[in-house]
């Protein structure tokens, strides 16, 4: 049985069947979460952003008009939460990567061969690219989260985020030559540059 | 071409969102310059980096149609679910209570004040411009108590809206996790009959 589109989710909540949006959630809450956590970077915060996001579209869904898609508007929903959050903590990093450099001690070379100590450190890497997303411009980090988590094509991430497809390329590029800077200064040198670190 | 207006058309290629001749463009740049081709290496390597930055354990459920017909999880987590409903419920009904009480104050206050002025009033022939003042006040009385009923009515029907919604987040959650148990569940039979599959064949060697 083909489950049913957005769409049509949408129009039965519309008219007056509340359980279409509980599978709306079922459908939307993981990526949701997920963005707003790589956003963020708190797990806690996320799950309550992300309980607000369903919260709100709960209460707006009534008067959706179908304009954009219905995960576009979803997005946009998580993502001013999210903005309203960093608004209010902004001038507090939440991640400092000098913490993070003294946690993994004195920079390593990482390579992809998939050893025992290899695969221990992608604990560390993970750390080390949450650290440098961390550091980006908020535009530049939800463009990043965006296209490389959610997989939006820069059409969808143009619609979700109002601003014009040549925009979204920029804050791409810089985002990526920041990310690329930061975990070079972390001691992260990518596959094929530098041989595995054996103890 | 220029290392600037290739930029854009390099990222399309790079996330696969390139037609024939924009890879085409690209692949020929690429070709004369070494720092964009350098570049592009690197974004390359980033986001193998990337991928890296997995979430943590979350347990995506199953749709609530396939769920199957019954497994003993299932008591625990209805009365689970009973306990939330229950709760919002609970919580909804705590609150209403307590506008009711207030609007219930209100209104004593208001008749309250009301009683005081018409003790004071005079008859209208003896004081017209006191009179006039009594209707006056008790103009804007009545005019305020329709405010606050206005008012009590619209936090009513937002409470129950937000309580809604809550309480179909909350289920929706529930349902997740429901599901991830019912796979879990599933898995352990498995096991469990595999296992004794292996002791009986066993048994019947012996």
């Amino acid at each position: 049985m083909p489950s049913p589109t957005d769409d049509a989710l949408v129009e039965a909540f519309q008219a007056g069947e509340l359980a279409a949006f509980d599978l709306l959630v079922l459908r939307w809450q993981r990526r949701i979460l997920g963005t707003i956590y790589r956003i963020l970077g708190s797990e806690e915060e996320a799950r309550d952003l992300c309980q607000e996001a369903f919260l709100k579209a709960f209460r707006g869904l009534k008067d959706f008009k179908g304009e954009a898609r219905f995960s576009s508007w979803l997005y946009q929903i998580a993502l001013n939460l999210c903005r309203d959050r960093m608004r209010r903590r902004r001038g507090r990093s939440f991640v400092s990567l000098d913490a993070i450099g003294e946690d993994q001690g004195s920079p390593k070379a990482y390579s992809r061969d998939a050893g025992p100590l290899e695969l221990a450190e992608q604990g560390s890497l993970r750390g080390l690219v949450q650290g440098a997303l961390a550091t980006l411009p908020e535009e530049q980090r939800e463009v990043i989260v965006l296209k490389e988590y959610e997989d939006l094509t820069f059409l969808e991430i143009a619609l979700t985020l109002q601003v014009p497809l040549s925009t979204v390329k920029t804050r791409l590029y810089r985002g990526l030559v920041n990310l690329r800077g930061q975990l070079e200064r972390q001691g992260v040198k990518g596959a094929a540059a530098v041989p595995a670190v054996h103890a | 071409m220029e290392c600037t207006t290739v930029r854009e058309q390099m990222l399309e290629a790079l996330y696969g969102e390139a037609g024939e001749d924009t890879l085409r463009r690209v692949d020929e740049h690429l070709a004369v310059c070494a720092a964009c081709r350098d570049e592009m290496a690197a974004f390359r390597r980033l986001r193998v980096d990337l991928k890296s930055y997995t979430l943590p354990a979350l347990t995506p459920g199953r749709p609530r149609w396939l769920r199957p017909a019954w497994n003993p999880g299932l008591p625990v987590a209805a009365a689970l679910l009973l306990a939330v409903g229950g709760a919002s419920l609970w919580r909804v009904s705590v609150l209403e209570r307590r506008l009711l009480e207030q609007d219930a104050r209100h209104a004593q206050a208001l008749a309250e004040l009301q009683a005081g002025l018409r003790a004071q009033a005079r008859p209208a022939a003896a004081a017209p411009a006191e009179a006039a003042l009594v209707l006056r006040l008790e103009e804007l009385v009545t005019k305020s108590e329709e405010r606050q009923d206005q008012r009590l009515a619209a936090s009513l029907r937002d409470l129950s809206e937000r309580s809604e919604a809550q309480r179909r987040y909350d289920l929706a959650r529930m349902s997740a996790g429901l599901s991830y148990l019912d796979g879990r569940t599933g898995q352990r039979a498995a096991r469990t009959a595999e296992l004794m599959g292996y002791v009986l064949q066993a048994a019947e060697r012996k």
